[in-house]
């Protein structure tokens, strides 16, 4: 039992690290722009379809690839901030429509692109740590997990280090403030589309290898980003990331030791108990409520 | 992406393909008989299955399949009904796998299209375009016989009869290695999985293999099997079951399976491009994973007893066009298919549903791909429209699938069908028990 525990402990990392990437990057784009945009599953595939044509076709490292994914799908994200969400600013239902209707774009794209079966990406190692006889962490998945830690400490360096960090959380707190302050609210949208975006693919193209590629992997992908940032509370970066963790937890946890379909179940309820107790979320403000 | 669409529109591949598909074509106007037809008689077929989505592995190599059979068929004269050849025309409807877009596609191709016949996956699809075929009387065909029911006589399933074969694989893995007594089973909780999960727990009581655990149900959206595999091998079976997975799901479950550190025997109803596994794995781990889907260029489908035309051929054609790696369960299928009724609407001189069906019927047995078949399935589907004979078991050897043997499944069922009939029961698929 100790290293079934053990065992699903490491599961539940792994899908907490790419959970928190897409969710933190999902929170930024909602908290400086307030825009909740459906397409970020889209992304996540996007930097995924970035690793098999660059990493699988082109035969490139792998490391390359995923540099090449995160760049590329953090442009697509600048391209939507200034297509879209910019000249709907002032609607708020015009980005989330738009952000709908450029996932399906993204999907038609991809199957015209890539066909519609599933993309065979070639393992990048198969080398395993073998903890005990049962107990096993492949070293893909750990590079994964230690991925996403360095990436998201890199984000929180960046937001409370850095002046367009500062900014950032300024146009986050109060967009009409900050314009008074001189900060510039295309510039923190523009930042804050890139990176959002660019997690969304990084995380889509760390995981590619190990899930099955194809157009429609994007919607299971949003569907648990949401339920994350609705538990956490839309617009709180610490309550993404925290949420992601005890989520994947959660989940990971109930399909071990009942189901998976009894963990989906489990994970609605676990929001829907938070927004009948604190409609906010549970790190939410009532600003962004 | 633009190189990899302008590649998608012309590769080596596809010229050389070209080139393999006039030679292929020639081929098979030289073998089969020849006849001419006038270019406005044709027979149009339509074609209602997932073309995209995660299902897309069981309807778009079937499409890839019936275009290949279509050229040959033409390239030979046609087909002959009433004296007259009829050139055959595939029209395709992508239904996504959704019911609503099948029962729009299914009105679509009788009323706009003026298709003959349709040709379906079937499953989750089925209830959608279930109205249409009661209220048109159109002939359809199925590859899950877990969606016939008497309520629609114009549903057939003459080709896969999914997933009663899956017993052959475990009754031949009884018999090959009686020291296997323990399994564990995982399936995506739909349409599909269910009534396999039901067959295999029938096909593991009646071989004396003992169940570890209740089959294990996944939501069809998940991405991350890691949880499901530790949880499935957390007890050392000695058979990690895969039911009827889509390929989405064999894929990362195998390679999870690897990279836990599993040893046993895997058994599975498919592995498409299973290439691809061996790939993400290693030939060792899948050497002796036992499924039920061949690759055609198997000697053993030269036997005389295989009703399938020019099946390595047929691979050959598929395989220069699409990939070897591209092969998956229902390449042949829907072929196979056109088959039948292609011998019936000869048969019956006309293209109607009502007089084909009649014509495949007649008799009560036909010629399935794999041999003679009867038309079978009252029992457990309430109507005898599944034509149902033997199935071959295939067992990955040196990463290479090959067919270790064929087995009876109504041999199976005369000793064991209490058992699967108490199994279907007890997950709600027995006909009278589906909504």
């Amino acid at each position: 039992m100790v290293e079934l525990l053990a065992q699903t402990g490491l599961n539940a990392l792994y899908a907490a690290s790419y959970t928190a990437l897409v969710a933190v990057g999902l929170v930024l784009i909602f908290g400086v722009m307030g825009v909740i945009n459906f397409a970020h599953g889209e992304l996540f595939m996007l930097g995924a379809y970035a690793i098999v044509a660059v990493y699988a076709d082109w035969n490139l490292p792998y490391l390359v690839a995923v540099a090449v994914g995160m760049a590329f799908v953090g442009i697509v994200g600048l391209g939507m901030e200034r297509a879209f969400f910019r000249p709907l600013r002032d609607n708020p239902l015009g980005g989330l429509v738009a952000s709908i209707g450029f996932l399906m774009i993204l999907q038609a794209l991809a199957s015209m692109g890539f066909g519609v079966r599933m993309e065979h990406v070639p393992p990048v190692t198969q080398d395993v740590i073998v903890i005990s006889e049962k107990v096993r962490l492949p070293v893909f998945r750990l590079a994964v997990i230690l991925a996403a830690v360095v990436l998201l400490a890199s984000l929180w360096a960046f937001l409370t280090k850095t002046r367009f960090g500062w900014a950032l959380r300024a146009s986050a707190q109060d967009p009409e403030a900050a314009a008074l302050q001189g900060i510039s609210i295309n510039q923190t949208a523009r930042i804050a589309m890139f990176i959002g975006a660019a997690l969304a693919g990084v995380a889509g193209a760390l995981t590619a290898p190990l899930i099955s590629v194809n157009p429609h992997m994007g919607h299971s992908v949003i569907v648990t980003a949401f339920i994350v940032i609705i538990v956490g509370g839309i617009g709180s970066l610490e309550g993404a990331v925290i949420v992601a963790v005890a989520y994947a937890f959660v989940h990971t946890f109930v399909t071990t030791f009942f189901d998976g379909v009894i963990a989906d179940i489990v994970g609605l309820l676990l929001m829907l108990v938070v927004l009948i107790v604190k409609p906010t979320g549970l790190f939410g403000s009532t600003d962004r409520a | 992406m633009v190189a990899k669409m302008f590649k998608n529109v012309l590769t080596r591949r596809r010229l050389l393909g070209s080139g393999a598909a006039v030679a292929g074509s020639a081929a098979a106007a030289a073998i089969l008989p020849k006849s001419a037809f006038a270019a406005d008689k044709v027979v149009k077929i339509g074609f209602l299955a997932p073309l995209t989505g995660p299902v897309a592995a069981w309807g778009k190599p079937g499409l890839d399949g019936c275009l290949i059979w279509g050229e040959w068929i033409n390239a030979a004269g046609g087909i002959n009904i009433g004296g007259e050849a009829h050139a055959v025309e595939f029209v395709a409807y992508d239904n996504e796998y959704d019911p609503a877009k099948a029962r729009t596609g299914a009105t679509k191709l009788i009323r706009e299209d003026g298709v003959k016949f349709i040709m379906m996956l079937g499953g989750d699809t089925w209830p959608g375009a279930q109205p249409v075929a009661d209220r048109t009387g159109m002939l359809f065909s199925t590859l899950l016989p877990s969606d016939l029911s008497p309520d629609t006589t114009t549903l057939i399933a003459p080709c896969e009869v999914h997933p009663i074969y899956n017993v052959t694989g475990v009754e031949w893995l009884a018999d090959n290695m009686p020291e296997l007594k323990t399994a564990v089973m995982c399936a995506q909780d739909d349409a599909l999985g269910l009534p396999s999960v039901a067959t295999y727990l029938a096909a593991f009581e009646a071989a004396g293999i003992e169940m570890q655990d209740d089959p294990l149900l996944f939501d069809p959206a998940t991405t991350d099997f890691a949880p499901v595999v530790t949880r499935l091998i957390s007890g050392n079976p000695d058979i990690v079951c895969l039911d009827t997975c889509y390929a989405d799901y064999v894929h990362p479950i195998c390679e999870q399976l690897f990279q836990q550190g599993y040893g046993g025997q895997v058994i599975s109803c498919t592995a498409d491009f299973y290439q691809q596994i061996v790939a993400k794995t290693s030939e060792e781990f899948m050497e002796g994973f036992v499924f039920q889907f061949p690759d055609f260029d198997d000697p053993a489908l030269n036997d005389e007893s295989i009703n399938f035309q020019m099946p390595n051929e047929f691979y050959a054609e598929y395989a220069s066009r699409y990939g070897a790696d591209q092969w998956g369960a229902v390449s042949w299928e829907y072929a196979s298919i056109m088959d039948l009724w292609k011998a019936g609407a000869e048969k019956a001189g006309s293209a109607e549903p009502d007089a084909v069906l009649a014509a495949m019927k007649e008799g009560g047995s036909g010629l399935h791909a794999f041999g003679e078949a009867d038309w079978w399935g009252k029992d457990l589907f309430g109507i005898d429209n599944a034509l149902v004979g033997n199935w071959p078991i295939v067992v990955i050897e040196g990463g290479k699938a090959t067919i270790k043997e064929f087995r009876s499944i109504p041999e199976w069922y005369a000793k064991h069908g209490e058992l699967l009939k108490k199994h279907m029961s007890a997950y709600g698929q027995m006909w009278d028990q589906r909504t």
